[in-house]
C-alpha cells in the first residue's frame, strides 16, 4: 500500500485523473442536494440563457431547463449504472472465465466459441438493439443488458489471468492434496489475479460510461425527465449554433470523467504491472 | 498446405458464425414483446384484420420455418420489406446507405490507421521521452472518449466557429455523396479520435515489447545503426499485433458508426439501424445487425489470414534439421 | 608499432564502475573492476546470478539501460571505448567485438530469414555485395559444422533446432573475424550434450580465427572447458582471478574457496562427503556500502573487513581481494565428515515389503492423435523404500512426466503404478486422502509453488489441516515452527509471505511443507535447477538429512548427473520417453553400459580442470516425439550404432547384474570389453 502511495506521488497524471474522478464522486453525492434548482424545472423567461444570465451557471437548454443542475443529477445516475456495470460485467466474467479456464478442454473450447460469436456484434449495437425493443430504459435494465454485452471481454480477461496464474505449481500443489476445484479457483487463485482484475474493472468503468453516454445519446438509455448526459447532447444538437453551452458542457463532462478514469486505470495498470 | 489448412478452418468458422449470429438475432428481436402486425396495422384495426395479416405474412408459422424462410431469402440477397415504411424492398434503400457507410469507415479508416500506427511507433521508440509522454496521454484521453463527444467538440470547432464544414451530414436531394465529400471529414475525424487512442498505445506497448526483445539487442550489438534496427528488424514484428487489433476493432467501428451518423445525420447503415429500432422496424433491424455482424467477422477473418500470411511461424512450418 | 600490437592485451578494463538508479537507491552492479584480456585468451567470468557478470559485458560495448552509468576505462585496442560516441560504437560492436547470449531461440529475429540475418552483418561492416555476404556466411556455417549450409540460410529461425540457432548465432559473431567474442552464458538453455558439443566448436575457433573470448556462466566446470584464466565475480566485484588450475587447486578468496566446496562434482557422493554451505545468500550492493562484498556470508572476517577491500598480487599472476584464506584462527570447514555406512543387512521387511512404488509398462501420451506426442513411452520401474532414485535425461525424455504422473498430477493413457500395495493409476481427485498424503511433490521453481498470497503459516498448515486432519490452530503452529527449524527457517518465518524469502529460503519451505505431513515418498523435480550454486547445497543437504532421518523415498529428477550422483541410489537415463539404463549409482556411473549414457557422462563439465574428458560428439537433436519409433529411439544419434536392427527392432533389455540393467543392441560381451573412459574418470575421482 505505501508503494500504491509513493507511486501515486511520481505520477501527476493519476493524481489528476483521481482528483477529478472523485470530484465528481463528490459531486454526485452531494450535488443535488446543494443545488437550489430542479432538473425539470422550465425557467420560462431564461430559454436558452447564456451561462451566467439569471443565475444559470451554465445557462439554460431550449426548455429553459438548467444545464448544471442537470449535469449534476445526471451525474449520479451514470456513476451509478458504470459503477455496477463494471462490477457486474466483472463479477460475470471471472466466474465464466475462470469456470472455462480452469476446467479447459471442451469447456473452454465450448466457451471461447460462444464467446467469439458473442463478440461478432458490437456490444454497443446488441445494447442497443435490445434495449430499443425493450423500451422504457431504466438503471435496472440498462445495468443489466451492458454488464451483459461486456461479459464476453471480461471473461476474456479473466481467462487470461487464471490461465497465467493456473500454470504455476502451487496450483498443482493444491490439486494434490485434494483441494476442491472451487477451493482452487477462488482461495488459491483469484487473489493472485487481483492485479488485471483491478485493471479490468477500472478500464471497464471507463467503458461502461462511454457506453453508457453513448446509449442515452442514441436516445435508447434513461427516459425523460431524468437527466442523462448523452440525451442532453442529442437534445439540444440542433441548436449548437446559438447555444452551444447546452451541448457542450455535458460533452466536456463526459469527457472529463472518461479521461479522469482512464489516466486512473491506466496508473492501476503500471503500478500493478510492476509489481509483478 | 498448412496455409490452406488454416484458411479452410477459419472459413469454415466464418460461415457458422454468421449462421449462429443469424440464429441469435432472429430469436432475439422475434421474442420481443410486440406484434409486427399489430405495429402495421395501428391500434385501431380489429382483431380480424390482424389476424388476416398474420396469416399472409406466415406470422402464425414455427418460428424455424420462419427462420428458415427468413435466411433463405437472404442468402438470395432478399432482405424482406420493411414495416415502417409499408411494405418497401428493404433492399432498395439498403445497399444505398451501406455504400455510404462504408465510404466513411473507409475514410475514417485511412485517417485513423496511419496516423495511429506512426504516433505509437514513435511513442514506443522514445519511451519515457517527451514525445511519448505526449502521444501517450492524448492515447490514454481518447481511449473511452464517446464518439459523439469527441464530435461535439469538432462540430463547436469547425462548424460554430471556424465555419469550415457542415455541421449536419446532409445530402442534398437530387445529388449523390460524391459531390458531398466534405460531409464525410467531421464525422470520420470524430472516429479517428476515438481509434487512435486503442490502436497508438496498442502499437506503442508492441513496439516497447519488440525494442526490449533479444533479438533487438542482438542486432543492435551487431553493429547495427540504429534506425535500421527500428525499421528492418523491429516494425514487421511490432506491426503484426496491431494489425490484429485493428481488424478485430472494426466492429467497434462500426458500432461508432451507429453514434457517429446519429450526431451528424448522415445517411448510413447506422442511422439506418437507429431508426430501425426506434420504429421497432423489426426485419429492417434484422437485416443491418446481420449486416454489421457479417462485416464484423469477415474483417476478422481477412485479419487472421493476413496474419498468418504476415507470420512466418505460422506461413512456413517447423522443420526440425 | 607491430610488435607493440602483439603484446598489448586486446582488452584492458580499469577500474570500471557501474551503477543503476532506482526508486529509492542507488545499485551498484559492476565496482571498480580491472580485467586484462591478452590476443588469444580466453577469460573466463563465473559467478552467480545478479553479480554483475552480463552488466559488465554491456558496460563494455554500451548497451546499458537508461537508468545505468559507468565510468572508469574500457580500453579496447589500445582505445577507450568510454569515449566513443553511439556512432563509433557501431563499427566496434559485431565486427570487432561480438556477442553470443544465453538464448538462442529469442536473439533471433522470427520474422527474417537467417540468410539474411547473416548477410546484413558483412554487408554493413565489411561493406560486402549481397553475394558476397552470402557466400562468406555459406563459409561460416560450414566452419561450423552445420552440413547443409546452403539450405539452412533460406529458412527461419523457429525452423531450426535450439542447438542448431546458437551455431547461427556463434556464426554472426564469427562473420567479421572480431578480436573478441564476448560469450554470456551460450549454452545454458542448451541440454548438455549440445552443449558438449558447442563448447568444443568455441574452443577449435578460437583457434581458428586468432580471437581473444569472454566467456560468462554461473557454472565453474563449463568455464574449465573453454578458459585459460578464471575470474571469480561476487555482488558486483571481481574477487579473485588466476588459472583455472589455480583456481581450483589453491583458491585464495574464501568465496571462491566455498564455491568450489558447495558444488557436487564427480566423485563427491552423499555416502562420503556432505556439502559445504555458504550462509545467506546474493543481495544487492548499494552504493554506500564499502568493504569486502563477501563480508555478510565469510566465516573468516574480521573487525575491518568491513571497510578494507583491495585486490592485490598474491602469487604470480593470481590476484585476489583477500588474505584471510588460509586463516588459521578459523579452522577450514570439514569436507569429509562421514564415513561409508555399512549397509543393513536384509533382515529388515520382508522383500514383497520392501517395494514401495511400482510401474508397470507405463505411457502418457500428450495431444491429438496424429500429433501425439510420446513423452513417456513404456516404462517400467520398481523403487525400494528408504532408497533415492535419480531420474536423469534431458529435456523432453519424460522424466518430470513420470514424476508428475506418480504424483497424480496426471493420468497415465495406460499401465499400472502400485504403490504400497494399492493400484493409484489415476488422477489426484481419485486418490484416497491416505495416498495423497503419503506422496508429495517439490518443484523446481519454489516462487511458483508456493502461493504468493499466503503466509508460510497458512502454506504449511493447509496440508496438515487438509491431509493429517488437525485442526486444532495451537497444534498447527506448534508443528510448523516444528517443522521449520529442521528446514532452518526460524520462527521468525511463520508470518512471512514467499516474495519476503530468498530463493533458497522458499525451497526450503517448500520442502517444509512436504515434510511437514510425513509422506513415504518424495518427488523432487529439478529442485536446484533454479537456485544458485551456493544455495543449492544447503538445499541438497537438507534433503539428504530428511531422508535419512524420515526413511522415505525419493524419485529425484534432473538434468544434472553430478547432482544425480551425489544424492541417489539407484540412477535411471531416460531417452525419448523410454529407459536406456537403470542401477544402483555405482554401476551406472561407474560403468555405463548403454551408448546414451557414456555419452552423457562424457558430456558433463566439471568443476575439476584436472579431469580432461574427450567429449562424444552427438549429431543432430532428438527425433521428433510425434512419430512413433519403431527401434532404439536413440539408434539416429548414436555413435556406436550397430545397424539396421536398431531403427528396425526395440532394443532388448540387457541384465549386467540384478540391479543393473539396459535397453541397448550391443552386444553384451562387446561392453564389457569397452569399460568406459568416463565411467573410470569418475571411479577413480571417488574419495
Amino acid at each position: 500500500m505505501n508503494i500504491f502511495l509513493l507511486q501515486l506521488k511520481k505520477s501527476p497524471r493519476a493524481i489528476i485523473g483521481l482528483s477529478v474522478l472523485l470530484l465528481w464522486v463528490f459531486i454526485a453525492f452531494a450535488g443535488p442536494s446543494m443545488t437550489t434548482r430542479s432538473y425539470t424545472h422550465m425557467d420560462m423567461e431564461y430559454q436558452m440563457a447564456a451561462p451566467g444570465e439569471g443565475g444559470h451557471t451554465l445557462g439554460t437548454d431550449a426548455l429553459g431547463r438548467d444545464v448544471l443542475s442537470r449535469i449534476v443529477y445526471g451525474s449520479r445516475s451514470i456513476l451509478t449504472i458504470a459503477l455496477m456495470t463494471s462490477l457486474f460485467s466483472s463479477i460475470a466474467g471471472i466466474i465464466i472465465g475462470f469456470t472455462a479456464g480452469y476446467f479447459g478442454g471442451l469447456v473452454d473450447t465450448i466457451f471461447l466459441r460462444i464467446m467469439d460469436i458473442l463478440m461478432a456484434i458490437p456490444p454497443l449495437v446488441l445494447a442497443m438493439v435490445i434495449l430499443g425493443i425493450l423500451g422504457n430504459s431504466t438503471i435496472l435494465s440498462l445495468t443489466i443488458i451492458v454488464s451483459i454485452a461486456y461479459t464476453p471481454a471480461t471473461a476474456r480477461v479473466a481467462r487470461g489471468a487464471l490461465l497465467t496464474c493456473a500454470s504455476n505449481e502451487y496450483v498443482d500443489a493444491a490439486r494434490i492434496r485434494g483441494e476442491s476445484h472451487f477451493y482452487i479457483m477462488f482461495i488459491e487463485i483469484l487473489p493472485n489475479t487481483i492485479g488485471p482484475v483491478l485493471v479490468e474493472i477500472t478500464a471497464r468503468f471507463a467503458y461502461s460510461i462511454m457506453m453508457i453516454a453513448s446509449l442515452g445519446f442514441l436516445g435508447v438509455g434513461l427516459q425523460p425527465p431524468t437527466p442523462d448526459w448523452g440525451m442532453m447532447v442529442i437534445e439540444n444538437k440542433s441548436i449548437i449554433r446559438t447555444a452551444p453551452w447546452t451541448v457542450l458542457y455535458p460533452s466536456l463532462s463526459i469527457a472529463s470523467l472518461v479521461i479522469a478514469i482512464s489516466l486512473f486505470s491506466d496508473f492501476i495498470s503500471k503500478v500493478m504491472i510492476h509489481e509483478e | 498446405m498448412d496455409f490452406l489448412e488454416r484458411f479452410l478452418k477459419r472459413l469454415g468458422f466464418m460461415v457458422l458464425t454468421m449462421v449462429a449470429m443469424s440464429m441469435l438475432i432472429f430469436f432475439l428481436v422475434e421474442i420481443m414483446p410486440g406484434d409486427v402486425a399489430q405495429t402495421i396495422l395501428g391500434q385501431a384495426a380489429t382483431e380480424e384484420s390482424v389476424a388476416a395479416l398474420r396469416e399472409s405474412m406466415g406470422l402464425d408459422d414455427p418460428i424455424h420455418v420462419r427462420y428458415l424462410r427468413w435466411a433463405g431469402g437472404f442468402v438470395q440477397g432478399d432482405l424482406g420489406q420493411s414495416i415502417y415504411m409499408r411494405g418497401v424492398e428493404i433492399s432498395s434503400i439498403f445497399w444505398r446507405r451501406v455504400g455510404h457507410s462504408m465510404l466513411l469507415a473507409f475514410t475514417a479508416f485511412i485517417f485513423y490507421v496511419p496516423v495511429s500506427i506512426l504516433m505509437g511507433i514513435l511513442a514506443g521508440v522514445k519511451a519515457g521521452k517527451t514525445a511519448d509522454s505526449v502521444i501517450s496521454f492524448v492515447g490514454l484521453a481518447t481511449m473511452a472518449l464517446p464518439e459523439f463527444v469527441s464530435g461535439i467538440i469538432l462540430i463547436t470547432i469547425f462548424s460554430v466557429y471556424l465555419e469550415i464544414f457542415p455541421i449536419a451530414s446532409l445530402i442534398p436531394i437530387g445529388q449523390t455523396i460524391w459531390g458531398n465529400l466534405n460531409i464525410l471529414v467531421l464525422p470520420a475525424l470524430s472516429i479517428t479520435i476515438v481509434m487512435f487512442g486503442y490502436v497508438s498505445r496498442m502499437q506503442r506497448s508492441s513496439m516497447i515489447g519488440v525494442m526490449s526483445s533479444d533479438y533487438i539487442r542482438a542486432a543492435t550489438l551487431k553493429g547495427m545503426p540504429r534506425r535500421y534496427v527500428i525499421f528492418r528488424h523491429a516494425l514487421k514484428n511490432a506491426l503484426l499485433p496491431t494489425i490484429t487489433i485493428i481488424g478485430m476493432n472494426m466492429g467497434w467501428l462500426f458500432g461508432g458508426l451507429i453514434v457517429v451518423e446519429t450526431l451528424f445525420g448522415f445517411p448510413g447503415l447506422g442511422s439506418l439501424t437507429l431508426s430501425a429500432i426506434k420504429t421497432r422496424d423489426i426485419p429492417l433491424i434484422e437485416a443491418c445487425v446481420l449486416f454489421i455482424t457479417f462485416i464484423f467477422v469477415f474483417s476478422t477473418f481477412i485479419t487472421d489470414m493476413a496474419y498468418a500470411f504476415l507470420n512466418p511461424k505460422i506461413r512456413f512450418k517447423q522443420g526440425e534439421v | 608499432m607491430k610488435n607493440k600490437q602483439k603484446t598489448m592485451p586486446v582488452l584492458e578494463i580499469n577500474n570500471l564502475n557501474v551503477e543503476y538508479k532506482t526508486l529509492t537507491d542507488r545499485i551498484v552492479a559492476v565496482k571498480d573492476i580491472s580485467l586484462k584480456v591478452g590476443r588469444k585468451e580466453a577469460l573466463g567470468i563465473i559467478g552467480e546470478s545478479g553479480c554483475g557478470k552480463s552488466t559488465l559485458t554491456y558496460a563494455i560495448v554500451d548497451y546499458l539501460p537508461k537508468n545505468g552509468s559507468r565510468s572508469g576505462e574500457v580500453i579496447f585496442m589500445g582505445e577507450n571505448l568510454l569515449e566513443k560516441s553511439p556512432k563509433e560504437m557501431e563499427s566496434y560492436r559485431g565486427n570487432r567485438i561480438a556477442m553470443v547470449y544465453q538464448n538462442p531461440y529469442s536473439s533471433l529475429n522470427p520474422s527474417l530469414t537467417i540468410g539474411f540475418q547473416l548477410e546484413e552483418v558483412t554487408m554493413f561492416h565489411q561493406k560486402f555485395s549481397r553475394s558476397k555476404a552470402r557466400e562468406a556466411a555459406i563459409e561460416t556455417l560450414t566452419d561450423l559444422y552445420m552440413g547443409d549450409a546452403a539450405g539452412i540460410i533460406e529458412r527461419y529461425p523457429h525452423q531450426i533446432s535450439g542447438g542448431m540457432q546458437q551455431r547461427v548465432c556463434i556464426a554472426m559473431a564469427l562473420l567479421c573475424k572480431p578480436d573478441l567474442m564476448i560469450l554470456d552464458e551460450p549454452t545454458t538453455a542448451l541440454d548438455v550434450t549440445t552443449e558438449a558439443v558447442i563448447l568444443d566448436i568455441i574452443g577449435e575457433l578460437k583457434e581458428k580465427y586468432n580471437m581473444s573470448l569472454i566467456y560468462i556462466s554461473h557454472d565453474i566446470g563449463v568455464v574449465n572447458k573453454v578458459a585459460d584464466r578464471i575470474a571469480v565475480m561476487y555482488r558486483g566485484e571481481v574477487v579473485e582471478t588466476s588459472s583455472q588450475e589455480a583456481i581450483f587447486n589453491d583458491p585464495l578468496h574464501p568465496y571462491t574457496r566455498a564455491l568450489i566446496s558447495c558444488m557436487p562434482r564427480a566423485g563427491v557422493v552423499k555416502e562420503t562427503v556432505r556439502l559445504n554451505t555458504i550462509p545467506g545468500y546474493v543481495t544487492r550492493r548499494s552504493a554506500a556500502e564499502t568493504g569486502c562484498p563477501f563480508v555478510p556470508r565469510c566465516d573468516k572476517k574480521r573487525p575491518g573487513c568491513e571497510d578494507r577491500y583491495g585486490f592485490t598480487e598474491r602469487k604470480s599472476g593470481h590476484f585476489t581481494a583477500c588474505d584471510r584464506a588460509y586463516a588459521e584462527d578459523v579452522p577450514e570447514r570439514p569436507v569429509q565428515i562421514k564415513k561409508k555406512e555399512v549397509k543393513l543387512p536384509d533382515n529388515g521387511p520382508a522383500p514383497e515389503h520392501r517395494t514401495i512404488l511400482q510401474l508397470d509398462k507405463i505411457y502418457r501420451y500428450f495431444g491429438p492423435p496424429g500429433k501425439r506426442i510420446r513423452a513417456v513411452d513404456g516404462v517400467d520401474l520398481t523403487l525400494d523404500r528408504n532408497s533415492v532414485l535419480g531420474v536423469v535425461g534431458e529435456s523432453g525424455c519424460g522424466k518430470s512426466t513420470i514424476g508428475n504422473t506418480v504424483g497424480g498430477l496426471l493420468r497415465p493413457t495406460s499401465g499400472k503404478i502400485i504403490f504400497d500395495g494399492t493400484d493409484i493409476s489415476v488422477s489426484w481427485r481419485k486418490r484416497s486422502p491416505e495416498t495423497l498424503r503419503e506422496i508429495q511433490l517439490i518443484f523446481q521453481n519454489p516462487g511458483r509453488s508456493l502461493n504468493p498470497s499466503f503466509t508460510l503459516e497458512a502454506i504449511i498448515g493447509r496440508p496438515m489441516k487438509k491431509l493429517l486432519g488437525i485442526n486444532s490452530g495451537e497444534e498447527r503452529k506448534k508443528r510448523i515452527v516444528d517443522i521449520l527449524k529442521k528446514v532452518d527457517l526460524g520462527e521468525e518465518y511463520l508470518y512471512r509471505r514467499p516474495r519476503q524469502l530468498s530463493g533458497g529460503e522458499m525451497q526450503r519451505a517448500a520442502v517444509a511443507r512436504a515434510f511437514s505431513i510425513s509422506p513415504n515418498l518424495l518427488i523432487c523435480d529439478e529442485p536446484t535447477s533454479a537456485l544458485d550454486a551456493s544455495v543449492q547445497a544447503s538445499v541438497l543437504n537438507l534433503l539428504v538429512d530428511l531422508q535419512k532421518e524420515s526413511g522415505a523415498s525419493y524419485i529425484f529428477i534432473s538434468h544434472d548427473l553430478n547432482v544425480i550422483n551425489y544424492l541417489s541410489d539407484m540412477i535411471m537415463v531416460m531417452y525419448l520417453g523410454r529407459i536406456c539404463e537403470y542401477g544402483e549409482k555405482h554401476e551406472v556411473v561407474g560403468s555405463p553400459c548403454h551408448p546414451y549414457t557414456e555419452a552423457l557422462l562424457s558430456a558433463v563439465p566439471d568443476v575439476d580442470p584436472s579431469i580432461k574428458k574427450e567429449a562424444i560428439r552427438l549429431e543432430g537433436s532428438p527425433p521428433d516425439p510425434t512419430i512413433k519409433i519403431k527401434g532404439c529411439p536413440f539408434a539416429g544419434r548414436c555413435h556406436r550404432k550397430v545397424g539396421t536392427v536398431c531403427d528396425t527392432t526395440p532394443p532388448p533389455k540387457v541384465d549386467f547384474s540384478e540391479t543393473h540393467f539396459s535397453y541397448c543392441h550391443i552386444k553384451p560381451a562387446k561392453i564389457e570389453k569397452k569399460v568406459m573412459q568416463a565411467g573410470e574418470v569418475m571411479r577413480t575421482q571417488e574419495i
